[in-house]
């Protein structure tokens, strides 16, 4: 017995050859079909996201002969200069399966959403008969181990992106996101994400204002928000608890001297100002204001590295807790238990193959 | 056991509560508090249990306010009281790892040689009755009120410092948002005022009745007045939004400190006016 994986991701391949092996949704059964039937496999899930392409496979044989096979069908009318492939089979096969949901082989470590992804790929083999006791088995595994990393690490702890650290920033300060109300001035694309990121956790009221009225409309329309005329949005300063700037403006859009005269209209509520423009539209002097909140890229983006460098301190624990799930696995198949090399790698039975194969 | 060894231990339990709160200062308050929560319920209930047998040591029974010792051991049990009911919130648990020290230290000054005198001094011989100890239970109370609304505010210039200076322990830390921070205080601060202002009716009350009578011009009285005016200043303000949450916070911790600071001072020179 052996399961195998064999696939390309986001550390082995480019984007442009990532585009090349991507699977619409609707080819997948298909390859499905081809996988089962022109191999030695038995059983099969693919996996295709944009970061990652991976053929989770189950053979009776051995396991070194069927990634051979995989290879050669992932290939097929394909042109590549170079190996951009990994493979992996027995305890190898089987951890990184665990890793990937569990998001510690994704690009932003310890994201969620591979979780999905990785369900749902299993769930249309699974739908296409193409799964059997061994994936069946591994893929629930994984889901338990998944569950497991996210509950007993902090390695989904805290947020990566500068749109969540600036939602987490409010959160700091304001009790309900529903009762502030948040501005966007100049209708780029991440201020648009955080907005959207402050809109999940319950912002209700958005205004946007941007130098074309238009684009402010249309933003404005798509948040559940209204629009402001550039030259206007002081006016609603009073009400305003988050502001969000990312125009294009070479000069400051809020200074001190700007701001010190209306925050008495607001009564002393505190302000958070996120300035995600370079070069940057609120002087920094604004911080010293009480009950100012000032917040530019670098700083959403060192708080974001922060966190990062607190999930990668959390990744042998992670790796530990795996390894521990994926030999409760092995053990728990049938068939003879692929025997353990030092380090923790192994070599199937039958196989007599190193545990990953190096890209030639 | 005596009334004043459940003190000692209760004393000792906030003891190791106030090191286990610097460990979880020193690591960013990035954990529930469950342990500054048990640490602090566990003291509550040997202090509950030395109030009760001090107050049915005297006869009648009485609340036992009568001297330093006693005042400030009633306004530990308030403070920690207070808190155990606002840790029943997650985001609000960590109030304990902050009350902890001031209650230590509290405790390890009501132990202090001399604050409890065997005889009762002349002022709390008399001051008996339900307005007397009605008095009494709700000016000890006021204080925690204002003790724990002195721990929020703490907590509240805490979590602002590190927000302005972009400390990543301020978003790393479990500590409650700034505005839920500033409303915690600030109820605290209407309670404690509304049981000061219920306690110097009580006092008035009971210095109406025949044969009863005070100076105005008593330290104590003066003391407590002045309190009253600080605390209604400080409501004023806030309510009017006229100051900042953090200005308000420093208020609430400047005026407890000098409160506690005074008191002892202020109820000495009662008890024996």
């Amino acid at each position: 017995m052996a399961i195998v994986c064999l696939g390309l991701n986001h550390r082995t391949a480019s984007v442009d050859v990532r585009e090349r092996f991507a699977l619409p949704e609707g080819e997948v059964p298909m390859l499905l079909g081809r996988i089962c039937g022109e191999t030695s496999a038995s059983e099969a899930v693919v996996l295709s996201t944009c970061n990652r392409v991976e053929i989770y496979a189950a053979t009776d044989g051995a396991g070194g002969e069927l990634l051979a096979e995989l290879r050669e069908l992932l290939l097929e009318g394909r042109e590549i200069e170079e190996d951009v492939f990994y493979a992996h089979h027995g305890m190898q096969g089987v951890e990184h399966l665990f890793k990937v949901a569990s998001g510690l082989d994704s690009m932003v470590l310890g994201e969620t959403e591979i979780l999905g992804q990785v369900k749902a790929a299993y769930q249309l083999a699974l739908e296409e008969k193409r799964t059997g006791s061994k994936l069946n088995r591994a893929f629930q595994k994984a889901f338990n181990a998944a569950k497991l990393v996210r509950t007993s690490t902090n390695i989904q702890r805290g947020s990566v992106s500068v749109a969540s650290v600036a939602v987490e920033l409010a959160g700091k300060i304001f009790d309900d996101l529903s009762d502030h109300a948040v501005m966007v001035i100049g209708a780029g694309d991440t201020s648009e994400k955080t907005a959207r990121a402050l809109l999940s956790r319950g912002a209700k009221n958005v205004m946007v204002s941007n130098r074309s009225f238009e684009r402010a409309e249309e933003l404005a329309e798509e948040l559940g928000g209204r629009a402001i005329h550039f030259d206007e949005w002081e006016d609603e300063f009073a009400g305003i608890d988050i502001i969000i700037s990312s125009t294009s403006a070479l000069h400051y859009v809020i200074d001190r001297k700007k701001l010190e005269p209306m925050q008495g209209l607001r009564q002393h509520r505190p302000l958070l100002l996120v300035d995600i423009a370079v070069p940057r539209d609120i002087e920094p002097e604004v911080n010293f204001l009480e009950d100012v909140y000032l917040y530019n890229i670098d700083d959403l983006q060192s708080i974001a590295d922060d966190y990062l460098r607190l999930r990668h301190e959390e990744v042998e624990k992670c790796e530990e807790l795996i390894r521990g799930k994926s030999i409760e696995l092995l053990e728990t198949m049938k068939g003879p238990l692929p025997a353990r090399e030092e380090g923790g790698l192994d070599e199937t039975a039958e196989g007599g193959r190193a545990a990953q194969m190096s890209p030639s | 056991m005596t009334d004043k060894a459940y003190f000692c231990i209760a004393v000792t339990v906030y003891g190791i509560g106030m090191v286990y709160s610097l460990f979880l200062w020193r690591r960013g308050f990035q954990r529930d508090d469950w342990t500054a929560y048990s640490l602090l319920g566990s003291g509550f209930i040997f202090q509950t249990i030395s109030i009760a047998i001090r107050a049915f040591k005297y006869d009648p029974p009485r609340c036992p306010v009568t001297n330093l010792y006693e005042t400030l051991a009633f306004i530990i049990w308030a403070i920690v009281g207070g808190y155990l009911v606002m840790g029943l919130w997650q985001r609000l648990r960590f109030v304990g790892a902050f009350a902890s020290p001031l209650l230590f230290v509290m405790g390890v000054f009501a132990l202090i040689p001399g604050m409890d005198p065997d005889v009762l001094p002349g002022e709390a011989r008399n001051y008996t009755g339900v307005l007397g100890n009605l008095h009494r239970t709700l000016g000890a109370l006021a204080l925690g009120a204002f003790g724990l609304s002195a721990v929020a505010a703490v907590m509240y210039l805490t979590q602002e410092h590190d927000l302005k200076l972009h400390k990543f322990r301020a978003i790393l830390s479990k500590l409650p948002p700034l505005q839920r921070l500033e409303t915690a205080m600030t109820r605290l601060l209407w309670i404690g005022f509304g049981l000061l202002t219920l306690g110097i009716a009580a006092s008035a009350a009971y210095h109406f009745q025949p044969g009863k009578g005070t100076s105005l011009g008593e330290p104590m009285v003066v003391w407590i007045l002045a309190m009253w005016v600080v605390y209604l200043v400080l409501i004023i303000l806030h309510w009017r939004h006229t100051q900042s949450g953090r200005r308000i916070a420093w208020g609430a911790l400047c005026s407890f400190l000098f409160m506690i600071l005074t008191f002892w001072g202020a109820l000495e020179s009662h008890l024996n006016y």
